[in-house]
């Protein structure tokens, strides 16, 4: 029997009736791993042994009526870039090749509260730069339904842990949709809330005004109960915010904007097929689907890719070989910090490090990044106006199902626009949620991504839940075996 | 905005030692991501409502009392080389 693709509230249910234990079912989950690590490379890290007698102290809870909520017991795997205290955090770069992190980021903290267990520490780009999990310097994540294509990235090790069943769910993190993109690549779902909903506090930042950590699930229910686990302002990410009443969008009867511009030009047949066969289904349900134009999308790569590098220039200055990670000898500091970070970074770090730097550098700063900063400003006004008018906007979440390894590693643009449909959510601070709904033409997930405005996540989540019910999406990777 | 990008003034800046090979593929890599940013710094761009927080709200400071964090140990626990409970690196000048 296997319980690995249930949902949470399921399993849940089996624990507290006593048909299953948390220790049976990590038990399970590091048998699946077992048989799965070899071919897609997930996790960078396990830690069964570590955590095994924590499963044992959650069967005790069950046992005895004292669980600590519905995540007590459940196995999750965290992203490589998420601080665990006691273990590695090496953002797949061999900068942090020896680090362990002497703290638990806030999201740790509070799963744990809740009984959370963690099977290890999932594979990325490095420094969650990347589309592909290419560029991880451990080794590239394969996708579990097809191990010649890549995941997607940056979070590809979470989606394909999540998809393969070595974890019932899992972290990541979105900055230009890291979640979203490589959860459609392996057919489950992934969730990015509202900016500042969820602390950013022990995320190795790449680009603070964009990253956010997400939930990658079976299902849109286990997102949600994720999320609500997770959220809530810290005082220690003064980012973070305070839960608002906002109007919310309407779950019956809902007006929903296909966006033009995400339908034009760079997205596949395939794509653009499925988004209108989840409209109609949609129209079926009584909601009303329209067009609706948001200009300034088309200037989304442009936009991201000047404030991104900008915003990671700034951040990964922290990587100097003084205080942690890696450190190459110089006669000087200077000599010792350019050595340390020649050798510690791949080329995609540097190169995006190199454009940052040049984005903001004396005479340029105004005509790039300050030119980019006014764009993302339009752009909100483009989606607060549509907002006015629709509940929701749907769009493909990728251009195209998954690509073959090597496909786009030659020509950096193309790899970039893989993040078309998702990078505005980001710079714009919206949730959204990439929910797998159909397969290509090549036998691959394909999803779409449901947008709704800042503070209406739990709105989105109830409104996803439904589409999901009425898409009713079962296939798995045939290493799985059965549907869902 | 078709300005050449010195590479080797952006690498001294950004601290990053660069081979002559790394040089000369992030110059055409670099050049040919800027030559598409054509488009956006040619824009005719309001000034807006420029914020670095996404959603434009103020940053939420916390209140100046001490807490518990990190031990001086923990802290320099990851350091390359310390000494005396300080963090050790060459000197600034030869």
């Amino acid at each position: 029997m296997t319980n690995y693709k249930l949902s949470i509230s399921k399993i849940n249910e089996l624990f507290k009736n006593k048909d299953l234990k948390p220790s049976e079912l990590y038990d399970e989950v590091f048998e699946r791993a077992a048989s799965t690590e070899s071919i897609i490379h997930g996790h960078l890290t396990l830690f069964q042994d570590e955590n095994i007698k924590k499963a044992i102290d959650s069967d005790k809870r069950y046992a005895d009526g004292e669980e600590l909520g519905v995540l007590d017991g459940i196995p999750i795997a965290i992203k490589d870039n998420i601080n665990i205290s006691g273990h590695a955090t090496t953002c797949s770069s061999k900068m942090l090749s020896n680090y362990i992190s002497p703290y638990d980021a806030t999201v740790i903290s509070r799963l744990k509260k809740q009984g959370t267990l963690f099977t290890g520490k999932t594979n990325l780009d490095e420094f969650a730069m990347g589309s592909s999990t290419e560029n991880s310097a451990y080794g590239p994540t394969k996708n579990p339904w097809d191990p010649s294509r890549v995941p997607g990235g940056s979070s590809g090790g979470s989606a394909a842990v999540v998809s393969a069943g070595s974890a019932i769910a899992s972290l990541g993190s979105d900055t230009g949709g890291s979640i979203r993109q490589p959860a459609s690549f392996c057919g489950v779902v992934g969730f990015k809330p509202t900016y500042g909903t969820v602390s950013r506090y022990g995320l190795v930042a790449f680009a603070s005004s964009l990253d956010q950590i997400g939930p990658i699930t079976n299902n849109v229910e286990d997102a949600k109960l994720i999320f609500n686990s997770m959220k809530g302002q810290d005082p220690l990410d003064a980012t973070s915010i305070k839960e608002t009443n906002v109007p919310q969008p309407k779950t019956e009867n809902a007006k929903i904007g296909i966006i033009k511009e995400l339908m034009e030009d760079g997205i596949s047949e395939d794509a653009k097929l499925e988004v209108h066969k989840v409209a109609k289904l949609l129209e079926s349900q009584g909601h009303e689907i329209v067009e609706v134009s948001l200009p300034i999308t088309k200037m989304s790569i442009s936009i991201y890719y000047l404030i991104a590098p900008a915003e990671c220039s700034a951040n990964l200055s922290r990587f100097d070989g003084v205080r942690y990670g890696n450190r190459i000898s110089g006669s000087t500091s200077y000599e010792m910090m350019e050595a340390t970070r020649a050798a510690g970074f791949g080329s995609e770090v540097k190169k995006r490090i190199l454009l940052g730097t040049y984005a903001l550098s004396a005479g340029y700063y105004d005509a790039y990044y300050g030119q980019a900063l006014k764009a993302r400003a339009m752009m909100k006004k483009e989606f607060t106006s549509v907002y006015k008018d629709v509940d929701y906007l749907i769009s493909p979440t990728t251009p195209s199902d998954p690509f073959k390894f090597g496909e786009k590693s030659d020509n950096q643009l193309e790899m970039y626009m893989s993040d078309l449909c998702t990078i505005p959510a980001n710079l714009v601070g919206m949730p959204a949620i990439s929910i797998p709904t159909g397969l290509s033409s090549n036998g691959l997930p394909l999803s779409v991504q449901i947008m709704s405005p800042a503070n209406t996540d739990n709105t989105l989540l109830d409104f996803s839940q439904s589409l999901e019910e009425i898409v009713s999406f079962s296939e798995v990777p045939s290493m799985i075996g059965d549907k869902k | 905005m078709t300005d050449k990008i010195n590479i080797q003034n952006v690498a001294k800046l950004a601290a990053i030692k660069l081979t002559n090979e790394e040089e000369q593929k992030l110059e055409k890599d670099l050049s040919m991501i800027i030559d598409h940013f054509a488009a956006l710094s040619d824009m005719e761009l309001p000034d807006g409502n420029i914020s670095i927080h996404p959603l434009g709200l103020p940053l939420n400071l916390a209140e100046d009392t001490a807490f518990k964090f990190l031990s001086h140990e923990e802290a320099l626990s990851n350091a390359p080389e310390s000494k005396d409970g300080q963090f050790v690196v060459p000197p600034s000048l030869d």
